[in-house]
């Protein structure tokens, strides 16, 4: 099937983990970023992270991704232990992070299991429309063909939860618009639960089932976007949420 | 599937050409065109040939010292000792450059100590070398191992400390373990310091091997030279000296296509 003809409102696959966080609280010496955060996302939903610079949204990525570990309270992946489920769950950084000195397909195969199939890394270059470079350097890709190489790499072994720290932070408008439409595209032929942490709020309403709202180390709000069909960009309705959520934002 | 406009590529600008006969013998001209005003210079009476033997006799001399086997004898002697010293040291500066880049408490328990050593003009060293190894091939060995090891232990270890942490982050959360992150990360972000160290590291090979053997030894270049110097064969001293010139630049030739091989995915060392 074409991924085109795909309508958005629910993932195809039903390959996503539900995540649990309970009472989760983290901070850097006196300085508390996070306070008591109860959270619940169903298995693969799409729920963006929004919130002013230094609300804590990156750090809640990271205590989800298990690149810190939380001061207080609990993170459960698929009912289990984030350290348990590091394999099934894949982060996007704001950076490409590429290795300079391994080719694109090298870079994406960095994301694969020991031993999983290296056939995989064609097909997630394919997916993101990278597979003419697959022999080049990082270095000669544009800055949208780098984030499309770490988004194949974060694909490849077909994880059931994807974190984007910002990943398209850095690119120009139309770069951007193409990276969002392939995210969601992919998201709902694969079906893993996404986590995108975001400053845009237009992004964020545009992608999402979910947008919550993050402020001084609280969950402010917890906005359900619900869409018939494909609910077209900049439509009243989704422009009204927009509206709300920067209110919110902005307090 | 559809092409999003956002992707148009770029297509790659185009390259300017030099013929290439022409832009490899390049560099080779300024030092072929002081030889033929040295020869010039001679032949006119301009340099006297007691104080400076003209190119065509140290060609000459060259020639038969080539035929007679005797050249290649020294030539080789010194290009082995060389090279021990450079592996020796090398490689026990790259060993110390690794324990302390990854480790910090092995930087804590050893840097200071390596340091003073690194500080000690190495050359200083050599009465008390000529009294513990003799004028034998270990006093060569420990002069050049020593000269090269602080070398390689320095840019091993600010390599290493200075691979990018996003990358280091990158492999761990994609579940890369100690031993691949090291060979996959860690060490091929290294290499590029680690060249500069190799690169500079020849050079002071060239020059302590040279000053060991000069001082005491019974075969090897700087041996021919000294040897020559008190027969006043003033033609063999200065091809001695010549040939170290282009011994060092062979020795710079060989690690830049080393390094343009290994280093090829930098935009710095692509294409050239």
């Amino acid at each position: 099937m074409l991924i085109d003809e795909l309508v958005l409102d629910r993932p195809i696959a039903e390959n996503g983990a539900e995540i649990e966080l309970n009472g989760v609280s983290h901070g850097f010496g006196d300085l508390r970023v996070l306070s008591h955060i109860d959270l619940r996302i169903a298995p693969g939903e799409f729920v963006s992270i929004v919130g002013k610079s230094g609300c804590g949204k990156s750090t809640l990525l990271r205590l989800i991704a298990g690149l810190d570990q939380p001061r207080a309270g609990q993170i459960r992946i698929g009912g289990a232990s984030v350290e348990s489920r590091k394999e099934d769950l894949r982060v996007m950084f704001q950076e490409p992070r590429l290795l300079p000195w391994a080719s694109v397909a090298d870079n994406v195969a960095v994301g694969l299991r020991p031993g999983e199939n290296p056939d995989e890394v064609g097909r997630a270059l394919q997916a993101v429309q990278l597979s003419e470079k697959a022999g080049e350097w990082p270095a000669r890709l544009s800055g949208g063909q780098k984030q499309r190489a770490a988004l194949a790499r974060a694909l490849v072994n077909g994880p059931r939860l994807l974190m984007l720290d910002e990943p398209l932070g850095a690119l120009d408008a139309l770069t951007r618009l193409a990276m969002q439409g392939l995210i969601r595209k992919i998201h709902a032929l694969e079906g893993f639960t996404a986590i995108p942490v975001t400053h845009d709020v237009a992004e964020a309403v545009a992608l999402s089932d979910r947008v919550i709202v993050l402020g001084q180390g609280h969950i402010l709000e917890d906005f359900r976007i619900v869409r018939v069909a494909e609910t077209p960009r900049g439509s009243p309705e989704l422009l009204r949420i927009e509206q709300e959520i920067l209110a919110r934002i902005m307090g | 599937m559809t092409t999003y406009d956002g992707f148009a590529e770029r297509s790659d600008p185009p390259r300017r050409s030099y013929r290439p006969e022409f832009s490899a013998l390049l560099p080779y001209a300024l030092p072929l065109a002081i030889l033929v005003l040295w020869e010039i210079g001679s032949a006119t009476g301009l340099i006297s040939d007691r104080a400076l033997p003209r190119p065509s006799q140290i060609i000459a001399t060259g020639a038969s010292m080539t035929a007679s086997g005797e050249l290649f004898t020294h030539l080789g002697v010194s290009a082995a000792r060389a090279l021990a010293g450079l592996i020796v040291g090398g490689g026990i500066g790259f060993a110390l450059g690794l324990a302390n880049g990854l480790s910090r408490r092995w930087d804590e328990v050893t840097d200071t100590t390596l340091q003073m050593i690194r500080n000690i003009p190495h050359l200083a060293l050599i009465p008390l070398v000529i009294l513990w190894f003799g004028i034998g091939e270990g006093a060569k060995l420990f002069l050049v191992a020593l000269g090269v090891f602080s070398l390689i232990y320095l840019n091993t270890m600010h390599g290493i400390r200075s691979v990018d942490p996003q990358l280091i982050e990158m492999g761990r959360a994609y579940g890369m373990r100690p031993a691949a992150l090291f060979r996959k990360v860690i060490l091929p972000g290294a290499l590029p310091s680690i060249f500069v160290g190799l690169r500079y590291a020849l050079g002071i090979m060239w020059l302590t091997l040279i000053v060991a053997e000069t001082l005491s030894a019974s075969s090897g270049l700087g041996y021919l030279a000294m040897k020559s110097r008190e027969f006043m064969q003033l033609d063999i001293v200065v091809l001695s000296i010549l040939l170290y010139a282009v011994l060092g630049k062979l020795a710079d030739t060989l690690t830049r296509i080393l390094e343009g091989r290994v280093l090829r995915w930098s935009p710095a060392h692509a294409d050239r």
